[in-house]
């Protein structure tokens, strides 16, 4: 039995040798902060992508006809909400570096939801929520690299429920004047492909303020440059390591081991994704 | 010795508003005190009568559910001048908190609205 059996919190848990980050959100935010685009001299200089990525927020899960939820474990959530416009994104992100070259292994808790702001069942309102790791190599780096996981829930009004990867991002764009400063938007609708597994239907539940938690486990290999698989409750990926967004190596960025999770809003109505917890656990 | 938690939002950032507006909702029930501070990234303000300059007002609101908003009784004045601050304190809130007004026409204001919220 793993010696993290013994703690009710961390059982639910498989990690890798070491912990890298446990956090429970009912104890605070944990470094987890809105991400934000690239700027000089103005933040009109940013892509306008990357303007209003929302900040994230502890939540109660309160709802106007039940009161508050809580977490899966304890009373708050980290919540990611976005604006209620069709194709807004909500973006969190936690900015590590890493001290050796190994596997590292993100799992968390989480659930989905629009808005309950309608009598309905808004089943297709949420159109995508993901992780995303920003990797760069340590010491004579030649990559920068990029795993991204989506679940695309819905486009428009037809169910899709795959998860999907992205091997290509847009190109770079100059920001300023200074020649200091670049940036990509890598979330954008273009080249997602769809990951050689079974559509995978998550309990959404009966109505919008009705949530139910979920497992997830991804795993990368930074010494190979691999995006391994994932877990997601009982579809489990273990086929060829999927494609990830690969760029060369970049100044002030070297062992770079950022975790980023969005939620992506397919109507004129906020999307909200939950996490309880999370966990990343590595070879170091 | 167990310190009290805090958390800066920023809820808006380089948005304009003219006429009515409201923030985004923000959930802070582990929260029992927070400041709403409104920069003036650009202020347009009109000029009244007896010389004085005006952008609007806005009122601090409170929500159960995030989605049917009440007047908490906290109101102010917005900023006129580029990178004047303005700030609303308010306790005893609940869960959600937005702030809610007006810019009068044909005033505008280009806002960064952070949230300051503590234990």
């Amino acid at each position: 039995m793993s010696m993290y059996a013994a703690d009710p919190r961390l059982s639910r848990f498989d990690p890798l040798e070491r912990i890298i980050f446990y956090d429970d959100f009912d104890e605070g935010i944990h470094g987890w902060s809105e991400l934000i685009g690239n700027y000089e001299h103005s933040l009109d200089s940013m892509l306008p992508e990357y303007a209003d990525m929302r900040p994230p927020m502890l939540s109660n899960q309160s709802m106007w006809d039940t009161g508050s939820a809580g977490s899966m474990e304890g009373t708050y959530s980290l919540k990611l909400a976005s604006r209620a416009r069709e194709g807004a994104l909500a973006t969190s992100i936690k900015r590590l570096t890493f001290r050796r070259r190994g596997q590292i292994q993100l799992e968390c808790y989480f659930t989905f939801k629009p808005e309950a702001s309608a009598l309905r069942l808004s089943l297709d309102d949420v159109r995508a929520f993901g992780v995303l790791f920003d990797l760069q190599d340590g010491m004579n780096p030649e990559y920068r690299w990029m795993p991204h996981l989506r679940y695309l829930n819905a486009t428009g009004s037809e169910m899709v429920n795959r998860w999907q990867m992205k091997g290509a991002t847009r190109s770079f764009a100059k920001i300023g004047d200074s020649g200091e400063t670049v940036s990509h938007f890598h979330l954008g609708p273009e080249n997602w492909e769809f990951i050689d597994a079974p559509a995978q239907t998550l309990a959404y539940n009966e109505i919008a303020t009705k949530m139910n938690w979920h497992y997830l486990r991804v795993n990368v290999d930074l010494a190979e440059r691999r995006f391994l698989g994932f877990q997601c409750n009982d579809l489990i990926y273990e086929g060829e390591p999927l494609k990830y967004i690969s760029i060369p190596a970049m100044p002030n960025l070297n062992c770079m081991l950022n975790t980023a999770f969005w939620v992506e809003t397919n109507r004129d109505k906020r999307a909200f994704l939950y996490l309880d917890s999370a966990l990343l656990s590595g070879e170091f | 010795m167990s310190i009290r938690r805090s958390y800066t939002a920023i809820v808006e950032r380089n948005v304009l508003w003219q006429g009515g507006f409201a923030s985004e909702p923000y959930e802070a029930a582990w929260a029992s005190e927070a400041i709403f501070f409104v920069r003036a990234l650009d202020a347009k303000p009109i000029t009244n009568s007896d010389g004085s300059l005006e952008t609007g007002k806005a009122q601090v609101q409170i929500s159960a559910d995030g989605i049917h908003w009440a007047d908490e009784g906290t109101e102010f004045h917005l900023p006129t001048a580029r990178n004047e601050v303005i700030f609303a304190k308010v306790s005893h809130f609940g869960g959600y908190l937005r702030i809610a007004g007006e810019v009068r026409s044909p005033a505008e204001l280009r806002v960064l609205l952070s949230l300051a919220l503590k234990e």
